[in-house]
């Protein structure tokens, strides 16, 4: 840790915490960005364990802005009105004032990325929470309050991009304007001094006390999210299903979890066993008003998964067919019909030979593993 | 070893037994169906493992569109794993392959009433039955 202090040279501005903190923010950012915006459901571990790590990076360089060296603190950031006119002033006219750590638009910057990239953090878990049901919040908080989280942790992806976007271009431009070292400088930590240099008040770092901050956040936080996540999500399917349903509609196919279509659908389903689907499904009449009332009891409006949410939506051409429902189209778009129909699935409604959590009705994107043979 | 020796025993005259019962259910299930034969058809003699085999790969199309014969699902070889048209797997249909198979009256008897209507679009005769289950216990 004592590496993290600026030593006595005066040209040494970014102090190693601040670098290692910068290379890993872009690496994780980097990485939750590309999962989040571009990758396939299943990877949203890997999205998950970015954003976790950009968690932990953005709570220590909160600390660090409190307690690191000289540049790396807030109190150096020149963030005041007229700071700010003079740069924006200085801008205009071509001929800005040198500053050696963060200049004024170049603080905003700074701040504004953590804002942002915090608020990242802050809504993820909550859409994990609703939309996903996993997580810390997962037994607090509902699909609908996930879902308008998840549009907002969208924007906030749109708003960090643009934000990196103006990052790069704001040193692109002081690399060109007079700071020719700055990349450098956030690979080795100095800069060339100027006698013109804003100057900034000299800190010292207080890398043990800052290192114990760091390493009681982390415990805690750690078993908070460990003690909230252990908590049953919110009005989630939990426990088998009916033997009975699971026996006599498991023969022919999957024993679809009641969650997963409403009740209206649950009735119209069992009025038309003679023609069920095409094939002839009757059941004796005892049989069959048991299982009714099972899966009416169980149906979707009970509960607050995406599943039962979003497959109550019902495609007008064919009202009763859960693979007709446009969710269900949504969400396997790209997949080709080969793999529905290769021998390793079988056919579109065979939903456990990708989603190992079917029973559950769950879904959880990490538990979607198409199998290999499904593609030869 | 004395011990032993009636372990032996006990094991042969279980699996004796075992194996008896098996084929006992399903020539109980014969003989039931055996005698609905005669009783609908005074002309009836015995169940045929050629009809039944027949019966197993005959392209119907009269009954659903989707089903047009029993091999659509159980696949034309009785021996292999069959699957339905929701991609649920079928275990074997003969004996040989599947000892499972014919040992529950309840149960073949409401596989062939909706299987019968979905292939052929009517009942099977108790003749047609006894000759399908005939010919999977010769496989």
């Amino acid at each position: 840790m004592a590496n993290c202090a600026a030593g006595a040279d005066v040209t040494r501005v970014w102090d190693l915490c601040v670098r290692v903190f910068h290379w890993l923010m872009v690496a994780t950012v980097a990485t939750a960005l590309v999962t989040g915006l571009s990758g396939p459901r299943n990877v949203l571990n890997i999205h998950i364990a970015a954003g976790a790590a950009i968690g932990g990076l953005v709570a220590f360089r909160m600390l660090w802005g409190l307690m690191g060296s000289t540049y790396a603190r807030f109190s150096s950031f020149p963030v005041h009105f007229t700071a700010i006119n003079a740069d924006l002033a200085g801008f205009v006219a071509g001929r800005r004032p040198r500053y050696r750590g963060h200049n004024p638009l170049g603080s905003l910057m700074v701040l504004a990325l953590l804002a942002v990239i915090f608020l990242s953090v802050m809504t993820g878990v909550v859409t994990l929470g609703g939309v996903d049901k996993q997580g810390p919040l997962a037994f607090v908080t509902s699909y609908n309050v996930g879902k308008a989280t998840q549009r907002l942790h969208q924007a906030l992806a749109y708003g960090l991009l643009a934000l990196i976007g103006g990052h790069l271009l704001g040193v692109a431009y002081e690399s060109v304007h007079g700071q020719p070292d700055l990349i450098r400088a956030m690979l080795t930590g100095k800069k060339a001094a100027s006698a013109a240099d804003h100057p900034a008040r000299p800190a010292k770092a207080k890398p043990l006390l800052a290192g114990l901050c760091v390493l009681i956040l982390l415990v805690g936080a750690i078993r908070l999210i460990v003690t909230l996540s252990a908590r049953p999500a919110l009005s989630v399917p939990a426990g088998p299903l009916d033997p009975t349903y699971a026996q006599e509609c498991g023969s022919c196919h999957m024993a679809y979890p009641p969650s997963l279509a409403p009740s209206p659908r649950w009735i119209a389903i069992m009025d038309g066993l003679p023609n069920h689907f095409g094939e002839d499904a009757t059941l004796e009449p005892g049989l069959m008003s048991r299982i009714r009332a099972y899966l009416t009891m169980n149906a979707a409006e009970k509960w607050d998964t995406r599943a039962a949410h979003e497959l109550q939506g019902s495609n007008p051409l064919d009202p009763l067919r859960l693979t007709a429902t446009p969710f269900w189209i949504r969400m396997h778009q790209g997949i080709p019909e080969s793999v529905f129909k290769s021998r390793a699935v079988g056919a579109k409604g065979a939903c456990e030979k990708c989603h190992s959590d079917a029973s559950t009705g769950r879904f959880d994107p990490q538990d979607i593993h198409i199998p290999e043979r499904a593609f030869q | 070893m004395k011990t032993d020796r009636h372990l032996i025993l006990i094991i042969v005259l279980a699996c004796t037994l075992a194996l008896a019962t098996a084929g006992e259910s399903a020539q109980s299930l014969l003989d039931f169906y055996a005698n609905e034969a005669k009783a609908s058809d005074p002309g009836f003699s015995r169940f045929s493992a050629e009809r039944g085999e027949h019966l197993f790969k005959t392209n119907f199309s009269t009954g659903k569109p989707d089903t047009p014969s029993c091999t659509t699902c159980h696949t034309t070889d009785p021996r292999k794993t069959g699957q339905t048209r929701a991609g649920k797997d079928i275990e074997p249909m003969a004996a040989s392959a599947n000892s499972k198979r014919y040992s529950e009256q309840a149960k073949t008897e409401k596989w062939f009433g909706r299987n019968c209507n979905n292939v052929l679009g009517r009942e099977c005769t108790a003749t047609e039955k006894g000759d399908f289950i005939t010919f999977m216990l010769a496989q």
